[in-house]
């Protein structure tokens, strides 16, 4: 499964929340290193433009964080109860 | 007029600067300022990311040093970053920090002539004087003179905390920035930029008076005041005697503090900072207490207040904290 199509079936409603939490956590990551520049410059591309919580902005922060600290990309989607999501990731396509 | 800016140290990973600067600008701050030290990321290149992440917000140093950075190349990095931001860049210089240059064996000779000698020498490039300069600290021949035409006026703000240096600030700068946070320290500072300024012929309001302050600000006042523990615990090992004395802290306290952190005793030097040196030398605690503080050093006569590291608990949080509900007090009042 691709990052996009992972996106697609999370709901609306949750687009706000889960973007706040993920940029959360990946400004906190230790491992933000691993972040390559162009991911980090994307991200940075949507947040100037308040895009975050688009499709685009989900998909870029997903893939951020499941590099720099992938286990906390899980708690976050178990935390905000989005169980089939939380399944979807361990057959993302890295 | 009241404006606010923002100190970011660039400890961290340049699109995490870069992210709060975005951040700041939306929230309404009017100025962002990167610190320059040689072991952190490069300030121009940090500036240069910002610019390109940003639209309205003014970008600067906060502040260069004349003894590290040739002032042409000070003068060369601006203007080229004025490209990128037209209108928005301003240079902050000032003499640095003697223990950071005596690292790298600079010594911080005649900071007053040099921090001077350096604005003009700065000046002189940016407006390509076709003479060159003879001071005793820079020189420069007529050869000098960029390649390229500097688009808009670059406005120079002096770092200072002594008073000889607040004076040349007032009579030199554009904007003088005051390393302090405690009202009577500022209040003092802002006499002495007063006076350097009336002795040039100018008036007050063509400075920018800036309170360079250690910031935090966090829901809870306990929360707010952890953070700047070891900034305070720096900002006491490094304060001349006379400062200490004027704020009751026993010289041997302080360089008991200032042993600690050369030896890295990280736990003795921090649990030795006491409430009074947090409140002589940070500006912190919830949002209502900030106002407050914030309030009383504007009466002093400050133009600017800097937020400036570690800004709270969490950056993110505390940017947020502080542009919803300390911002729109003073923006709504003006």
């Amino acid at each position: 499964m691709s990052y996009s199509e992972l996106v697609k079936r999370i709901p609306r409603p949750m687009y706000t929340l889960l973007s706040e939490r993920l940029l959360d956590a990946l400004l906190e990551a230790k491992d933000g290193g691993n972040v390559p520049s162009s991911l980090a410059k994307t991200i940075l591309y949507y947040a100037q433009r308040d895009r975050l919580a688009s499709d685009a902005g989900l998909i870029n922060l997903l893939r951020a964080l499941n590099m720099a600290d992938s286990p906390k990309v899980i708690t976050i989607l178990d935390e905000l109860g989005l169980e089939e999501i939380k399944q979807a990731m361990s057959s993302i396509e890295r | 007029m009241r404006s606010f800016g923002i100190e970011f140290v660039p400890m961290e990973l340049f699109w995490r600067t870069t992210y709060y600067s975005i951040q700041a600008e939306k929230l309404g701050y009017d100025n962002i300022w990167i610190t320059d030290h040689f072991n952190n990321r490069n300030v121009y290149v940090s500036l240069g990311v910002i610019a390109n992440y940003t639209d309205r917000i003014k970008l600067g140093t906060g502040v260069t040093n004349p003894y590290l950075v040739h002032p042409v190349m000070t003068a060369q990095s601006i203007a080229s970053l004025n490209e990128v931001a037209p209108g928005r860049v301003v240079c902050g210089i000032g003499a640095g920090d003697r223990t950071t240059l005596e690292i790298v064996g600079n010594e911080m000779k005649a900071p007053l002539r040099t921090v001077r000698e350096a604005v003009e020498v700065i000046r002189r490039q940016l407006a390509r004087e076709k003479e060159g300069y003879e001071g005793r600290m820079f020189r420069t021949s007529p050869g000098a003179r960029f390649n390229f035409k500097v688009q808009k006026n670059i406005p120079i703000y002096i770092g200072a905390q002594g008073p000889k240096m607040l004076r040349l600030a007032g009579a030199l700068g554009d904007g003088a920035l005051i390393n302090a946070s405690h009202e009577d320290d500022i209040r003092e500072a802002v006499k002495q930029i007063k006076s350097g300024a009336e002795k040039a012929g100018k008036k007050m309001d063509e400075v920018d008076v800036t309170a360079y302050t250690s910031f935090s600000v966090a829901e809870k006042e306990k929360s707010a005041r952890k953070p700047v523990v070891p900034v305070v615990a720096y900002i006491v090992a490094g304060s001349p005697s006379i400062i200490l004395e004027k704020h009751d802290i026993p010289i041997e306290v302080a360089e008991q503090i200032r042993n600690d952190l050369a030896n890295r005793k990280w736990g003795e030097a921090f649990g030795a900072v006491n409430s009074d040196m947090i409140d002589t030398f940070a500006v912190c605690g919830t949002p209502d207490q900030c106002i407050e503080k914030i309030e009383v050093l504007f009466k002093t006569g400050i133009t600017q207040f800097v937020t400036g590291s570690p800004l709270g608990p969490g950056v993110r949080s505390s940017i947020d904290l502080f542009g919803s509900e300390v911002l729109p007090h003073f923006k709504e009042s003006t």
